[in-house]
């Protein structure tokens, strides 16, 4: 609808000679603005109270303390840095799967999204400012995750933060949870393996197998490669779903599989780890990241995992680098601000459930130069808050995407 | 104790005996005293009046006897000291489809079945609740019938109906949303036709008596029901709706034991939680009960949707109990846009007074219902009413429930700070003076927290059945009604479906 609105108005507009007024042509103006809260939270070691944020051009350019807002001015109780959700789970296609394969390492996601998907408004206005987006977890290495933006232009291409930030795939039991064998019964698009939770973990091993092998061997060069090898130099994080502990395990021994083959580098981003809490040691030791589920009440999540509450409190005190995630909310349904609530209610300190909903994930991909804190030089992504961030009595009640106003208080 | 008993158990019957257990642990490790004690609190927020500060809760014989500070109390009285903690008062739980056999009926016009005789004591969601602080709930078939059972309000403690009983008989249960697998025109009709049937009844007896066969009297008999004082006489039909003129003529013992619940109905002498998941059902249901004179004994149970009936069910001055989802989503039919509205407060906003529902138990409880309101910028006062002294007037129970003062029930929640801060938690709760819940030995909670096992039980109540991937998953959370609508499903019946799958 939008852009054939756009394209029609833009059609009009040419059409219609332009007026002429002996105006002054200026140069576009910048694009000031400032917001004032009575917290800035900047999620960069400090808060800084009674401040006021200056942005230009879509960049922060002035944290200024102390700053007394006028009537008319933008004012808010409290301003974190516009949230990062790493397990957004916004798909391509739904909840499809290119399933020529289980490993298709070389597929990029960010070439099918669609950019006027609903998933991002309901992220943006939660105070969500930036996603990765991962092909769905039914294939074993599903393809490159991509780091974007949840709004601003309807491109996806120039909302990309950063392409290519992860390797994504699945271990458990959801990769092998369609497919079935090719005998018995008539053959069909799950005619294919693997077939179990064994046959997921073989797969991801013959993977790295057959890449350790192809290496500099041109003869042995499959679709893939390239990305594999990537991932196992550490150039690439793996960004692996797994549930249970015993697929965490499996991910975190895989990791010590390689290191043992002379790739001692590969990155490790654990996603939706309900039951990282009983793993810590391997983790610690691997120096492996974690992304947490959504919490549930009854602590039973996916897999049989049992999700504690102090998940979250008990990987960041071992030092394991810990984000939450939302697993895009529903409309009406738990925001990753809550999730953060949640978190804290579980023992997790402020500042670190803060740290978690936006620097964490944002170093853990490697967009961290440009969000996830309130910095002089960063991109201006500000959540606007009622009251104090992260408690369920306050919400987000603005949104600044690149220095834009795209969800305003007032209203 | 408990657990030594439990060690002997057959570890298959582990899962179902836990909850049964963990109950009487509770009132095994806290026998039930006799009803007196004396809370002191940090605070204490009586809500009604100002908050004390270092108060004390006076409770005799199960009812609290003074509230205030600095106030006397017997020399030998138990006093439990909670100088850092909040004492609040218990949560009032509207209403509720759990803790039953089966939250419905395959019946259409079942008011003669009392939910009492469905009420398991030992379920896992009573124990939940008394978790969370809820200490009355009112306990309603769901909305999947025409005119459901009678309904009983129960605290959450007691291993008998009995012994949980509130108040017996709180109201009956009503739908103007189609039973699973109607239309809304038959729903419609079948409301009326109830009625139509109950008129043609009466008419009938009395014209049976004044022609004087009296197959009223010989089916009476034939039942097995007996005459007592009250129901020996005849008196004219009450009520402000229809009337049966002569139903004098008709000693009330005789009137059929599954038409007397309807017309206690009509004579206004019962309560009607009436179900509704769209705003047109809102329409249907105040007609019904106009047409049949209690629509001011009605209180409105509504799927999120409903808030767009929001002037018709003030303009009828009519009490509502929210679904436990509190923002509608709606999705524009053109645009695809999503718009979100936040329920409650377009009822706050135009003064209709209103409850609020658990979304889940220990997780979403009232609590935390009450401070999204807060967060949609509802005032704490406001928020606080629509989970405890709005809905015990809702419930017809506010000279018990509700708030802290004299007179009142024994019913105190000892929360570590701000109900309504995510940081706070449930401590103790006293229910009618006892000392039910301590959370330093609730083992189920320290499991939830931080996945330890208690000692001595089976590791497999944490793996139930796996999961589908990426769908909502607290499945747990429900509430087993069909006609109301579920925390996961959008519920009203408009056509939404999710675009995913």
């Amino acid at each position: 609808m939008i852009p054939l609105t756009e394209a029609l108005l833009a059609a009009i507009t040419a059409s219609v000679p332009a007026p002429t007024l002996p105006v002054a042509v200026e140069a576009t103006p910048v694009a000031e603005m400032s917001v004032y809260a009575d917290a800035v939270y900047t999620g960069a070691g400090e808060t800084i109270e009674n401040a006021m944020v200056v942005i230009a051009d879509g960049k922060i350019t002035a944290i200024t303390p102390g700053a007394e807002p006028g009537d008319e001015d933008l004012h808010v109780a409290a301003i974190t840095p516009g949230m990062v959700d790493l397990s957004a789970r916004i798909y391509p296609d739904g909840y499809s799967v290119e399933e020529t394969e289980e490993v298709t390492p070389w597929i990029r996601v960010d070439l099918s999204l669609d950019p006027f998907s609903r998933d991002w408004d309901r992220q943006l206005r939660n105070g969500v400012t930036s996603v990765v987006a991962s092909p769905y977890d039914n294939n074993c290495i599903g393809g490159l995750s991509v780091a974007l933006k949840t709004g601003g232009s309807n491109s996806i291409e120039a909302r990309t933060i950063k392409s290519n930030v992860a390797l994504r795939g699945a271990i458990g039991s959801q990769p092998s949870s369609k497919n079935h064998p090719a005998f018995g019964r008539p053959t069909d698009f799950y005619s294919r393996r693997p077939t179990t939770r064994m046959g997921v973990e073989w797969t991801w091993r013959k993977a790295m197998y057959d890449a350790l092998q192809a290496e500099g061997d041109k003869e042995r060069a499959f679709d893939g490669l390239p990305q594999l090898l990537q991932a196992l130099n550490g150039d690439l994080p793996v960004f692996v779903q797994a549930w249970a502990t015993q697929d965490i395990r499996t991910a975190v021994f895989l990791k010590e599989e390689m290191a043992g083959e002379g790739k001692p580098n590969m990155q490790l981003i654990i996603d939706a780890g309900a039951e990282a809490w009983r793993e810590i040691d391997f983790l610690v030791r691997t120096g492996t990241a974690v992304v947490l589920p959504p919490y549930r009440a009854s602590g039973r999540t996916t897999d049989g995992a049992f999700f504690a509450a102090d998940c979250a409190a008990k990987l960041d005190e071992a030092g394991v680098p810990v984000a939450l995630s939302s697993h895009n909310a529903k409309a009406g349904g738990e925001t990753l601000g809550q999730q953060a609530a949640h978190a804290r209610r579980g023992g997790l300190s402020f500042d670190s459930a803060l740290a978690a909903v936006t620097i964490n994930p944002a170093r853990m991909v490697g967009i961290d130069d440009r969000v996830g804190s309130i910095e002089v030089g960063k991109d201006a992504d500000l959540a606007l808050w009622n009251g104090t961030p992260f408690e369920l009595t306050s919400r987000v009640v603005g949104v600044v995407l690149d220095g834009e106003l795209v969800n305003d208080p007032r209203k | 104790m408990k657990n030594q008993k439990l060690g002997t158990l057959a570890r298959t019957a582990v899962a179902t005996c836990l909850a049964a257990t963990a109950l009487t642990a509770a009132t095994n490790a806290m026998p039930f005293s006799d009803g007196n004690i004396v809370i002191k609190a940090g605070q204490v927020i009586t809500l009604d009046g100002e908050p004390i500060e270092n108060g004390t809760i006076v409770i005799e014989n199960g009812r609290i006897t003074a509230v205030g500070k600095d106030i006397k109390y017997p020399w030998n009285a138990e006093v439990k000291e909670y100088p850092n903690s909040v004492a609040f008062p218990g949560f009032v739980e509207a209403l509720t489809n759990s803790g039953m056999d089966r939250a419905n009926e395959n019946i259409d016009v079942a008011a003669f079945l009392n939910v009492k005789d469905s009420i398991d004591p030992v379920s896992f969601y009573f124990e939940d609740s008394l978790r969370s602080g809820v200490t009355t709930l009112n306990v309603q078939q769901g909305g999947s019938c025409v005119v459901g059972g009678m309904g009983y309000i129960v605290k959450p403690v007691g291993m008998t109906v009995e012994e949980m009983t509130v108040q017996p008989n709180s109201g009956i249960a009503m739908s103007a949303a189609p039973k699973s697998g109607k239309s809304r025109a038959t729903q419609t009709l079948a409301l009326r036709q109830t009625f139509d049937d109950l008129r043609r009844y009466l008419e009938g007896v009395v014209q049976e008596k004044r022609d004087g066969v009296d197959l009223a009297t010989r089916e009476a008999l034939y039942q097995g029901r007996e005459a007592d004082e009250e129901t020996s006489k005849g008196r004219p039909m009450g009520g402000n709706g229809w009337k049966v003129s002569n139903l004098e003529m008709i000693p009330r013992w005789e009137i059929d034991e599954k038409k007397a619940p309807l017309l206690g109905i009509v004579e206004g002498k019962t309560a009607v939680f009436f179900y509704c998941s769209t705003p047109g059902d809102v329409q249907t249901a105040i007609r019904t009960a106009k047409d049949n004179g209690f629509l001011n004994r009605t209180v409105l149970c509504l799927s999120s949707g409903c808030w767009k009936a929001a002037d018709l069910i003030k303009q009828h001055n009519i009490p509502v109990i929210l679904s436990s989802v509190l923002t509608h989503v709606e999705r524009d039919p053109v645009t695809g846009e999503e718009k979100e509205t936040f329920v409650p407060a377009v009822f706050q906003d135009k003064g209709v007074r209103f409850a609020l529902r658990s979304a889940g138990t220990s997780g979403k409880s009232l609590w935390y219902q009450a401070a999204l309101c807060v967060g949609h910028g509802m005032t704490r006062e406001q928020a606080l009413a629509a989970v405890t002294t709005t809905a015990a007037e809702i419930t017809g129970l506010s000279n018990r429930v509700g708030s802290l003062a004299p007179g009142k029930d024994g019913n105190v929640v000892i929360f570590s700070g701000d109900p309504l801060s995510v940081m706070s938690n449930v401590e103790q709760v006293v229910v009618e003076g006892n000392h039910v819940y301590d959370r330093s030995t609730d083992v189920r909670m320290r499991h939830l927290e931080t996945g330890a096992q208690p000692e001595n039980t089976s590791a497999e109540m944490e793996t139930g059945t796996p999961h589908k991937h990426d769908e909502p998953e607290e499945k747990d959370d429900k509430e087993p009604d069909e006609g109301e609508n579920e925390e996961e499903k959008d519920d009203d019946h408009e056509g939404h479906e999710d675009e995913e799958n």
